[in-house]
């Protein structure tokens, strides 16, 4: 093997690539990250709501959701829903960058569903009298939610969401199967052209731990800054 | 005071083992040795790439033109082959890892690559080339620029086809067949991969072959070869000359119309190299 040598891959061409390939990732995850959470936020009330359809699509869309693999729900979102939408739609999404849209989409969902358990459990964590003292006093249902449990809820809700975008971030590698030019599909195009595997994954490691780290930074201030409160 | 020494004593035991260990990894030079040593030759192959290398469905083993070599090299050196399967990506790195013995894995011996890897006598020639669907009205490369193409992961394919086409947009996939889906499901304007596999590809395409076209041009003229570690002169010496005996026996000839000639889905009627050179 030969010896050591990161000089080799940060290039100009390569380092471009990869840079290239970190902002992509940060893109892919900012834009799941504001898509899931007010997704995760429905799913969590139609959980709790009181009407049984709600409950039971809140129920469908977590369980369904959760128990099969992100690897499995991405290459279906990109090689079998586009063939089930109508051909207008299909057209278009090829012609905007469908790698993206459908790394986007399937991580979405999958994030959405491990969000609305955090929230859902985050709402149950405020005790049941709160709402209903609300609600006798006259709050409507979502008023009540909006303007007595969620402010509560929501101290014990952002360390786990927190967590939850740290595994949003470490699942965006996953989209380098469906050909989005994420960080992963940019380290094996190095690694390929440079033949030095080694030094290009200790890079990646490096960028994808730098980003870890800032968000478990985060959550350790959040939870620092604002405890929670018990009612 | 004799618990210690008992413990000192299987410290000092460990810490031989361990040395022993590690001297044995450097001591294993010669590796025609070691192949010699465990009775087998492991061959990297892909088993995605029909004919070259893929899984038959009906025996669920993997078979072809890869394949055949890996088994024509192995009983030259008296040993039993060992076809193991790797991603495109992942050839290089596993070989350098001592994982796989050598590569039968449609590897293309490039110059950039001679600083990795040693290659055999080349043992196929091919070009290669792009598909696209027919009613694009694409016929040449150079109607690919600024569309997007398909290919796989790791290969030449990308970067030949940037040379050709500076200004195309490649998304590659872990293997060719989900690439060449990508194409039928419209995704991209062509699929690029070596002739033979291509050709393969169109030829499974029955009834639908009438909405593709292959272009004429090729991308590249690709010499592909066995892979073998660096420094390992005994074992190249020995791979090439069985490659040489297959050429001489006319064996060679049969592997080829065997995976390629008039009855494969492939139809060449002439062979147009000779395993006899490792130019490039």
């Amino acid at each position: 093997m030969p010896h050591f040598d990161l000089a080799a891959v940060l290039t100009d061409e390569f380092r471009g690539w990869l840079l290239q390939g970190l902002l992509l990732s940060l893109e892919l995850m900012a834009t799941t990250w504001l898509l899931a959470v007010p997704l995760a936020t429905f799913t969590a009330l139609c959980r709790l709501s009181s009407l049984a359809p709600a409950r039971w699509l809140g129920f469908v869309l977590v369980e369904g959701i959760r128990n099969i693999p992100l690897l499995v729900q991405l290459l279906f979102w990109y090689f079998a829903v586009p063939e089930l939408l109508p051909e207008s739609v299909r057209a278009w999404l090829y012609e905007h960058n469908a790698e993206f849209i459908c790394a986007a989409g399937g991580l979405t969902l999958y994030t959405s569903a491990f969000m609305a358990e955090d929230i859902r459990s985050g709402i149950r964590a405020v005790p049941i009298t709160q709402l209903e003292a609300a609600r006798a006093l006259g709050f409507s249902f979502l008023a009540s939610m909006r303007r007595i449990v969620l402010p509560q809820a929501i101290r014990i809700i952002v360390p786990p969401l927190i967590s939850q975008s740290l595994n949003l971030w470490k699942n965006t590698s996953v989209a380098t199967v469906i050909g989005t030019a994420e960080l992963m599909y940019q380290a094996q195009r190095v690694e390929t052209a440079s033949f030095r595997g080694v030094e290009t994954f200790t890079l990646t490691t490096v960028a994808y731990l730098s980003v870890s780290l800032t968000i478990t930074a985060l959550a350790v201030w959040f939870q620092r800054r604002f405890p929670v409160r018990t009612a | 005071m004799k618990s210690l020494l008992n413990v000192s004593h299987w410290a000092a035991q460990l810490c031989v083992a361990l040395a022993g260990l590690i001297s044995v990894q450097s001591a294993a030079a010669d590796q025609l040795a070691d192949i010699r040593q465990k009775g087998e030759l492991v061959c990297g192959v892909l088993g995605t790439d029909e004919p070259m290398s893929f899984i038959d469905p009906k025996t669920r083993s993997l078979v072809g033109y890869d394949v055949d070599l890996c088994a024509a090299v192995a009983k030259k050196i008296g040993v039993t082959p060992k076809p193991k399967q790797l991603a495109v990506a992942a050839r290089i790195p596993e070989l350098q890892q001592g994982r796989v013995d050598i590569l039968a894995a449609t590897l293309t011996h490039t110059k950039e690559r001679e600083a990795v890897v040693d290659f055999s006598l080349n043992v196929f020639v091919t070009g290669q080339k792009v598909m696209v669907r027919r009613d694009s009205g694409i016929t040449k490369v150079a109607q690919l620029a600024g569309k997007k193409v398909v290919t796989v992961k790791g290969g030449t394919q990308e970067p030949n086809m940037r040379k050709a086409v500076p200004t195309v947009d490649v998304v590659t996939f872990e293997t060719a067949p989900q690439a060449f889906v990508a194409l039928q499901q419209r995704k991209a304007a062509g699929f690029v991969n070596d002739e033979v596999s291509l050709l393969d590809a169109f030829g499974k395409l029955g009834d639908a072959q009438k909405d593709y076209v292959v272009l004429p041009d090729s991308i590249s003229v690709e010499a592909i070869a066995l892979g073998l570690r660096k420094g390992e002169p005994a074992l190249k010496t020995l791979v090439n000359d069985a490659l040489r005996e297959l050429e001489q026996s006319g064996q060679a000839q049969q592997l080829f119309f065997k995976w390629f000639g008039p009855t494969s889905r492939l139809k060449y009627r002439t062979r147009s190299f000779k395993i006899d050179s490792d130019r490039i």
